[in-house]
Formats: structure tokens, sequence, C-alpha cells
């Protein structure tokens, strides 16, 4: 069987659309055997296969909430364990102790993540999109834009001015927001993703009914493109929810801290400690920044569940572009 | 300059689409890039702001560049560098592109779901709490794994201390945090192709395997040298969680976790040289810079719908 | 290729110079301030948890401060772990305030860059009943090239290493421990706490003491002795007492009084927990007395040498004025006030009276509930301690403790002496990276002293170390001329 070329891949693309439509009538049809099935057997590998890959994944994070809900005494008394000597809620009502700060921080991530994701899919798939086409001319420029700032970055201080000093950004939701919201990696993935899956000839034919570019992008690009645009909205929104850094750069008001900074104030402050042990001895009021292992544990569980749980709101785009072949879902 | 503006004319619908992605790139990525310069400059700072710092700090031309270079163990973290970095790109490319194909072929949809779920979490988690795990397993006292060999009668293993260890565990840790987000990658890719394609191949009768050769992996191959051109211009930049946080930052491993961001990271504590650490950053993206220009010249060479740019 | 990044580049001058316009407007319109009548605002940067009655107290603070010498004043905490990297990089960009937070290293190394600016002639001016009542010895130990760069915190000035140990456990067994002068002194103790207290490690992890003045930090093989030569800076992995000591602990390490990982352990051995029999910490005048009440159980300390004035022990709590501040003289008022002016002190440091504290009528005071939640303030970075009311349970002679454990402290051989690293970083950025592959397991005697100190020194070396020696050297005496 011969490569698949560009061009051949264009040819086929046309009818994509046809078969799209098609689909949904597919859907309705009694279960058929895909074609694409595995033998039982292999099947059964690859599932234990990726069983194990996905459980030593998981294991960690099975560990952490074990430990948070280990009691502290136990922890000192025999580190952490996978079945503990003695159970206890004693960090999660630690954490409902301080639930203004969390509530808030909450509040914060969640803000920042949604509107965080909107601005960075719009302007991200815009501008990939862009590169992507031939028509435009100056398209390798642009590549080379994004591409060059992969490498060579501005630094921390002078990113720290731009960010305080131009924009007088510090202290405000904004400044969790932009710095953020583009990243040239992702710019890069988009692309690839319309040069492969959306053909010239697709547009043609929407031009020569004399649809505008912008009204081809919103009608025919972007239903075609969900898987991409799901990936990079799961990425920005990862990103987003990960991010630390730039609250500790730009964030002094204990109310605009979203959470995993939270969560990195309260290692930072265990390592100042260890590397400051005298001073922390005389200084008490040190301590009582750091709460006990357990919390910690805890602190992790609540900072990486939500996010976790809404993966599968992504994935139902990545599983409605394989319904598209008529596979079930 | 006419032809100029009719072709702005011409171009405009696309212009306006990348306009906000380049005002941010402006703002943010290459207005900043101004402080490159003080690379080449010995910083002082001003009172008049940090404009007038740079420039009026004194040239020092290649100084701040020297001490990468300087001594053996500068050559020993360049090497380490490169080394893990050419095994993470090849271990990591293959990881995530064999995990994304046996998930798209897993039949059982639903698992496949809990999968990915599953195999995305290491992402979550910093290198921080990362070397919590770690610590659980290799802990000469408690760790779990001196537990199992202790079964077999195998004597403990001081392993925060026995370098020879060290790369097989960087290795695994790097894929087991960075599989997952790979895989989705080239797994949203797989989910883009067109099943004809595949049905095509089912009815000229090839078998599984051949689809994966001759439909799959071709249809990914555009996105594989994308991000592996990518990678290779951070090849001379690391992970810098994973090389200080999790071997916590013992002497006994430095021969073989020592990298240059955690060479420039300790050589510069006592000095707080940003001059120094600016050099550090430049050289790593110069490199790789021209690493990319290459590999870029050769893809183009070979296949030119493939090439970056 | 060539065209596009000339294009560039032309894109990123132009916009910098706009922005450099933009950034010297804005100074030259704040400069007005506080010269018209208005109330001049400092910005005041520190280090601490912030805290939820901040704004309370600092409203009380501005109606004090407006009154005597119409400012008002805007203090920023930084929290702990953020503290190096967030100040650090404030400092750098340029970014206009008033005060910030120093010590050790870190000032030095600001000082140099011209971060700070040079207060001596303001001491004699605005900061006159300042230097009335910081202890010279700071003043005279935090010069950097013969200027003061900031305000030393009053507090002690000198540092005392000390063993402290468990009380419980000594009078257990009976130990004498008068005895302890050394290292070698604690081997019977620890092999009856070994053998006895299975539940207990008997050193909780620290580094070996060595009597040496040094120029970096106890990593870094330079450093000038405290006892005999103290003319001379040498590697003090080369003496015989490093591979004695080590040699020691060694033993020690082999003996399990150590923790097995001790050489990479994170652990922060908290006081609160009882799993320890001796550690080694710095001491202040009653500090057993402070470590037993945050303990809950007795603890009692044998100091390893004498108080000794050393630069990072004058260097522990600087508040420096920014090279950036709009208003240096009104700055110095305020520190000067600060320092001087016990209401305002106690009020920064305690709350506000009657809502954070309450003062009997001795004059003692007792933290409220709201102090340890909503004001939980650290001491000692925010200024001059004796002016600072006492606690119920303090020793009425606590701060007279202090003076005269600062009187009693001898200086040390480099106090005053800050090393310019220009000439020798790449030298400085190997050396770093060997000291810590080799010290944490020397030090702690995970490692055999016999094999990895000439290992170790051999890898000095090669790196350069006696170039370092020798540039030290030479400013070392280039400076002592100066002195005397």
């Amino acid at each position: 069987m011969p490569e698949l070329g560009q061009n051949q891949l264009g040819v086929d693309l046309s009818s994509t659309v046809k078969v799209m439509k098609g689909s949904k009538v597919k859907k309705g049809r009694k279960k058929h055997r895909d074609p694409r099935a595995l033998s039982p057997a292999v099947n059964t590998i690859i599932t234990i296969l990726l069983g194990i890959l996905a459980f030593a994944c998981i294991f960690p994070f099975i560990y952490v909430i074990i430990i948070s809900f280990t009691s502290e005494e136990s922890i000192v008394r025999n580190g952490f364990q996978i079945i503990p000597k003695n159970w206890s809620m004693d960090a999660y009502h630690y954490l409902w102790s301080m639930k203004e700060q969390l509530f808030r921080s909450y509040g914060v991530t969640i803000f920042v993540t949604i509107v965080g994701t909107v601005i960075s899919v719009f302007m991200i798939t815009f501008y990939a999109y862009a590169i992507s086409r031939p028509q435009f001319k100056y398209r390798r420029f642009f590549t080379f834009l994004a591409f060059f700032t992969l490498l060579f970055s501005g630094g921390l201080v002078p990113t720290y001015i731009v960010v305080t000093q131009f924009l007088h950004l510090k202290d405000t939701i904004w400044a969790l927001i932009l710095p953020l919201s583009m990243n040239a990696f992702y710019i890069i993935i988009m692309r690839t993703f319309f040069l492969k899956s959306v053909s010239e000839s697709i547009l043609e034919s929407a031009r020569i009914d004399g649809a505008s570019e912008l009204r081809i992008f919103f009608q025919i690009i972007f239903p075609l493109s969900l898987p991409g645009i799901a990936t990079i909205a799961l990425f920005s929104t990862l990103g987003y929810w990960n991010d630390w850094f730039t609250a500790l750069l730009y964030i002094n008001n204990p109310d605009l801290v979203p959470l995993q900074a939270l969560l990195m104030k309260i290692e930072a402050n265990l390592e100042f400690i260890r590397q400051n042990m005298d001073v922390a001895n005389m200084q008490l009021s040190i301590f009582s920044t750091i709460p006990q292992e357990s919390a910690k544990m805890a602190m992790v569980v609540i900072a990486t569940l939500p996010i976790a749980v809404s993966y599968p709101f992504f994935q139902k785009y990545f599983i409605s572009g394989l319904t598209i072949g008529g596979v079930k879902e | 300059m006419k032809k100029f503006a009719r072709d702005i004319y011409k171009n405009r619908v696309w212009l306006l689409m990348v306009l906000p992605g380049t005002i941010w790139l402006l703002i943010f990525s290459y207005l900043p890039m101004f402080g490159q310069v003080l690379a080449f400059k010995k910083f002082r700072i001003d009172p008049d702001g940090f404009f007038a710092s740079v420039m009026n700090s004194e040239w020092v031309g290649w100084s701040n560049f020297k001490y990468l270079f300087s001594t053996d163990d500068a050559w020993v973290i360049t090497r380490n560098t490169l080394v893990y970095n050419i095994i993470f790109i090849v271990v990591g490319l293959l990881a995530a592109v064999g995990t994304a194909i046996l998930l798209s072929e897993l039949m059982n949809k639903r698992l496949s779901k809990v999968y990915q779920t599953s195999i995305l979490f290491p992402h979550f988690i910093s290198w921080v709490i990362g070397s919590y795990f770690v610590f659980t397993f290799l802990s000469t006292e408690h760790g779990l794994l001196n537990h199992v060999l202790g079964w077999f009668h195998i004597d403990a293993v001081s392993w925060y201390s026995e370098s020879k260890y060290w790369p097989f565990i960087l290795v695994f840790m790097s894929l087991w945090k960075g599989v997952g987000y790979g895989s989705i990658v080239y797994l949203a890719s797989i989910v883009a192709i067109d099943r004809t394609y595949y049905e095509a191949a089912m009815i000229d009768g090839a078998t599984k395997w051949k689809q994966i050769k001759h439909v799959t992996l071709p249809m990914l191959k555009p996105l594989m040298i994308i991000l592996t051109i990518m990678n290779i211009g951070r090849i001379f930049n690391s992970d810098f969680g994973l090389f200080y946080q999790v071997p916590r930052d013992s002497g006994a491993l430095y021969s073989v976790t020592n990298v240059i961001d955690t060479f420039v990271y300790r050589g510069l504590m006592n000095l707080g040289d940003i001059g120094m650490s600016t050099a550090a950053g430049l050289y790593q993206s110069f490199v790789g810079f021209i690493l990319v220009l290459i590999t870029n010249y050769i893809v183009r060479k070979v296949d030119e719908e493939s090439a970056l740019f | 290729m060539k065209k596009k990044l000339v294009v560039l580049l032309a894109l990123v001058l132009s916009i910098g110079t706009i922005l450099s316009a933009c950034s010297s407007k804005d100074s030259s319109s704040a400069e007005k301030d506080g010269k018209n009548g208005q109330p001049y605002e400092i910005k005041w940067y520190t280090i601490g948890t912030p805290q939820k009655d901040t704004d309370k107290v600092f409203a009380e603070v501005n109606k004090y401060v407006k009154k005597k010498i119409n400012a008002t004043v805007k203090m920023t905490q930084i929290d702990w772990g953020d503290w190096a990297q967030k100040s650090q990089v404030m400092i750098n960009s340029g970014e206009p305030f008033d005060i910030i937070f120093t010590n050790g290293t870190d000032y030095v190394q600001n000082a140099q860059k011209g971060a700070f600016l040079p207060i001596d002639d303001m001491l004699n001016k605005e900061g006159k009943d300042l230097k009335n009542v910081i202890d010279p010895a700071l003043l005279e130990g935090i010069k950097v090239n013969g200027k003061v760069y900031g305000v030393p915190t009053n507090k002690e000035a000198a540092r005392q290493s000390v063993y402290t140990f468990n009380k419980r456990l000594v009078d257990k067994y009976h130990f004498d421990l008068s005895k302890v002068k050394s290292l070698e002194d604690l081997e019977p103790m620890l092999k009856v706490i070994k053998e006895k207290e299975p539940k207990i490690t008997p050193l909780a992890t620290f580094k070996a003491y060595l009597p040496y003045d040094y120029i970096f930090n106890n990593e870094m093989p330079f450093a000038v002795a405290f006892n005999g030569d103290r003319d001379h800076v040498v590697n003090q992995f080369e003496s015989d007492l490093a591979m004695s000591t080590y040699k020691t602990m060694h033993s020690y390490y082999k003996a399990g009084y150590l923790k097995e990982d001790a050489a990479t352990s994170k652990e922060s051995w908290p006081m609160d927990v009882e799993n320890w029999f001796v550690r080694m910490g710095d001491s202040q005048p009653y500090a057993d007395l402070l470590w037993s009440r945050s303990a809950k159980y007795d603890v009692v300390s044998v100091p390893v040498e004498k108080p000794v004035t050393i630069n990072d022990s004058v260097s522990g709590s600087i508040q420096a004025i920014s090279a950036t501040s709009k208003n240096p003289k009104k700055t110095m008022e305020f520190l000067t006030l600060l320092n001087t002016d016990p209401y305002l002190r106690n009020l920064v440091d305690k709350g506000i009276e009657g809502v954070h504290y309450k003062k009997d009528k001795a004059g003692k005071i007792e933290d409220l509930p709201a102090r340890i939640d909503n004001y939980n303030m650290p001491t000692y970075s925010l200024g001059n301690h004796f002016i600072l009311y006492l606690y119920k349970n303090d020793p009425k002679d606590k701060w007279e403790k202090f003076k005269d454990f600062n009187e009693s402290a001898t200086a040390a051989p480099t106090l005053g002496f800050h090393f310019n690293s220009d000439p020798v970083r790449s030298e400085l950025a190997a050396i770093t990276n060997i000291s810590k592959e080799f010290y944490p397991a020397l030090a702690t005697g995970s490692v055999d002293p016999e094999v990895y100190l000439p290992k170790l020194n051999k890898k000095l070396k090669d790196a350069g170390a006696d170039k370092v020696l020798k540039e030290i050297q030479k400013q070392f005496d280039k400076w002592k001329s100066t002195q005397k």
C-alpha cells in the first residue's frame, strides 16, 4: 500500500463532511462488528498492559489519599503506609478550619482557569489556523515569530517588569491570566493539526459559495477540529490549574492566591525552615504556617481532584471524533 | 511599496487572525528579550529602574559564559544534559506514540477512558510531591523496594548514594510523568484520522499491524517530526525538579544527576549573579536554536511538507 | 532568515525605547510626593506570612506616624518561602519602594550591586537618635566597602553554637554535662541512649562544627581560623581538625547514632517532637527557656564556643533603604522612629493593646487570641528588640542579658570584610557545586573522610580553589591595612 501523501489526504477529506453527516445514520444502526476490531487475545493483552501502566500512574494518587487519612501520630511513628495503623480525619478538619482561604482560592483558580482557557483557545486557534493556510503570504514569518519564542525567552526580571511596570497588572487577576494565555508549543501543535486535517478542497467549495473566511472558520473548521481544540483546551486548563509561579511573582494580596500557589507556599515555607533552622527556632511564628504531613497531602487531594474529574469532559470531544468513522462509543 | 500595501490588503483576514496572538507575543515574549543583553554585562542596579540598570551596566564580553566551560565538571554536566535529553526524546516518543495507538485500538472504550484519565494523573503532581513518592520506594530504612529485596534475601541498597541506578530511575520517572501528556497529543491526532483510510486498507486485506504501519504512523509523522524538532530545541534544558528534587540533591549522585540547570542553580547560589544566569539561558537557547535550524533543514530536504518552516 | 531577524530586532528595540520612555516618565511624576505637604507613603517590604489584621494595625500606625513625621506606611509581607525569589526579582527589576528587609549574603551582594542606599550621612542627620541606640558593633560589622547600607536590628549581635540536650534523658541517666567540651565528649552518652532508648535518635542530624570564620558559608573551602593564625585564609577541609572531627562523626554514623539518610534527609527535627537526644543550634540569652516553652518539655544547652561576632550574626536582620526610594530622608526618619519609639515599635510588633495583647500593671504583656490568629508577626525582622515589652514569663533582665552577651563576644577575624567575588566568579560557580557534592555527606559522617576528604581537596584544586584563596587573601590583606 502506498504511503498517503498530503494530496491524497486532501482529496479524501473532501468527502469527510459527507461521511460525518452520514455517521448519524450509521450510529443509529444495529451494532455491527467493527472492521478495525482486534482479535480478542490481542485485545486482552493490550488491556492488561495498559492496565498496569494506568495503575502505576494512578497509584501515587491513591497513596496520597490514604496518607491524607492517616493519623499524624502514625505517620511520625511508622512513616507513610499503604494500610495505616490509625486512620484519621484530622487533616480535613484542619483544612475546614481554613475554609475561607480555601474557598477563595478555589474561586480564583476556577475563574482564572475558565477565562484563561477561553482566551487562549481563541488566540491559539486563530493564530495557528492562519499560519496553516497556504494563501497566507506571511505564514512562514509568523510561524517563525511564534517558534522563536519557544527557544528564547526574555528571562524572569524583564518579564516581571513588563507585567508590573508596563502593563501594571501586579495584584490583579489578569496577572494570573495574560502571561499564560499564549504558548508557542500549542500553536505549533495546532498548526500541524490544521495542516493535516483541514483540506483546501472543502474550503474551496465553501469559498465558491461566497462564505467569508471567518464564517468558514466558525462553521466548518471549528467543528471539524474539535479533537485538536479539545486537546489545546485541555492543556491550557492544566496549565492554568497547575500554575503557581505567576502567583508567586505577581500576587501579594491573599485574596487572589490560587490553590496551587497555596500548596507551593507551604512547601516553600518548609524548605525555608530547613535552611534557616536557627531563625526558625527563635521565631516561632514561622512554624504556625506549617500544617502537618497529612494535611499537606489532603491539600494535594483537593487541589488535584476537581481538574482530574473534569477530564472526561474533554474526552467527549476526542470520542466525538471517533464516531465519524462509525465506531461506537 | 504599493505591492506591499496590496499584499497586506489581500491577506487582511489572515493578518486579523494572527493579530491578537502577535500582540501577545510581542509584549510577553519579544519585549522582555531585551534583557538578554545582560548575558554580556556585569549587572549593577541603577536607581532609575531596570532599563537604566541595563544601559549603565558595564560590558564584560564573554566572561559571564566562562563558568559553563572552564572545568572538567562543566563538561560532565553538558554530557549528562545531552545524553538524558536524547534518551528522553527517543524513549518518550516511542512510549507516547505506542500508548496512544494502544489506547485507540482498545475495544472497550469505557476502559480506554479510565486508562486515559489515569495516565494523565502524574502530570498533576509536582516534583516536590513526586519526590516524596520516590522516597517511599527508595528510602533505605522504610522503603518499599528494600522490603521487597528483603524477601529475596538481597541486601538493602542505599539508593540515594548509589549513582549507578539513577540513570534508570530518572528515565523511568520522566516517562511516568510525561507519557500521559504526550500520548494525548497523539491520541487526538489519531482520532482525527479519516476512518475511510482504514476501511480502504481493510478491503486491500491489510492486517492490523499493516494498518498501523501504513495508515496510522504516516498520518502521525508530521506531528512526530514537529514535536521532535521542538524537543531538540530544548536539548540543553532540563526539568529542574526531576534532577534536583527527585534525587533529593544527594551529593553522591551528582556525577549522574547534575545537568546544566542544576549546575547553574547551585553554582550561582553564593553569587546571585543575574548576568551569569542569563548567560546560561542564552547559551542553552542558542545551541537549541542552531540544532533546530539544522534539523529543520534536513527535514525539509527529505520531506518538505513536514518541515516546521 | 537574516532579514527576518533584523526586522525582529528592530521591532524589539523600538518597543524597548517606548517602554523606557514610559518608565522614566513615571519616576519624575512620583518624585513630588511628600514635598508639598502631602504625607509621603513609605513602601515597606518585609518577610513573613501576611496577616489578616495588618491593615487594622497599620491604620493605627499611620495615625501616629502622620502626626510625628508627616508620612504614612504601607507594609507588605511576603511569605517565608517566597521571599528569596520574589525579593530578588523586585530588587533587580528596579521597582520603586522604600524599605526592604535583608540579611546575610543577600545584603552584601545587593549592597555591592548598588541596590541599597548608603546611609552614613543620614545617620548623622535624620538618624541621629537611631545611631545612639544601635549597638556600634552592628553598624561597624555591616559595612560594605566602608559604608553602611542599612539599619541593623538591635538584638543578639554574636553567635554562640551550643549542643542542646533533652533534659529528661540527661536526668534519667545522670549524665554530667559539665564534661562536654567537644564532639568527642558526646560518645559515652550517645552509646547509652542508643542502647536503652530505642525510640530516640541519639543525634538529631547536624553538620559537625569546625571553629572557623567562613568567607561564604560552612560548605565553601575558604575560612580563617578563630584560634591561632587569624591572618590567613585557608581551606578548612585541609586541616587536621577537619579530618579528626569528620572521623568522629563517621564513627557515630557507623554506630547508628545518626539517621541512615542524614546526608540527604529533609527532616527538620521540630522541637515539639521528642525523638532526639542531642542537637546543635545557635543560642542567645535565655534560649533554653524559649526552646523548652515551644517543645513543651525541658531542654538544656552546653556551649560549643564562646560568643563570637561574625559577619552573619551582625547581618542577621537589616532594614535597607532601596536605591529606588523617592524620599530616602523621610524613610530614614521613619526607621529612626520605629527603632527608638517604644509605642510604635510595639504597635508594629505586637498589635493594638486590648485587641492583640493586654498589659498588666507591671508593664508586662500577654498575647490575646487575636494576635496568635491574626497578627502573628516575626520579631527579628522588624526592628530594635531592646524597646519591646516583656512577656509575663520573660525574665526581667532579658534585654540586659542580651547587651551583656553582645559585649562579651569577641570579634571574628573577618568581621566587616566582604569579599568581592567578581574576579573569580567562574571558579566559584564550579566550587559551589563541588562543595555541595561532598560537604553534606562528610559533615554528617555519612562517608569515610579518609577517602573523601582527599578526593574533595583534589577536586577543589582542579576547579581553581587556590586562585580563589589567593584573591581572597589579597583583598583581605588590603582590607586589614585600612582597618588599622
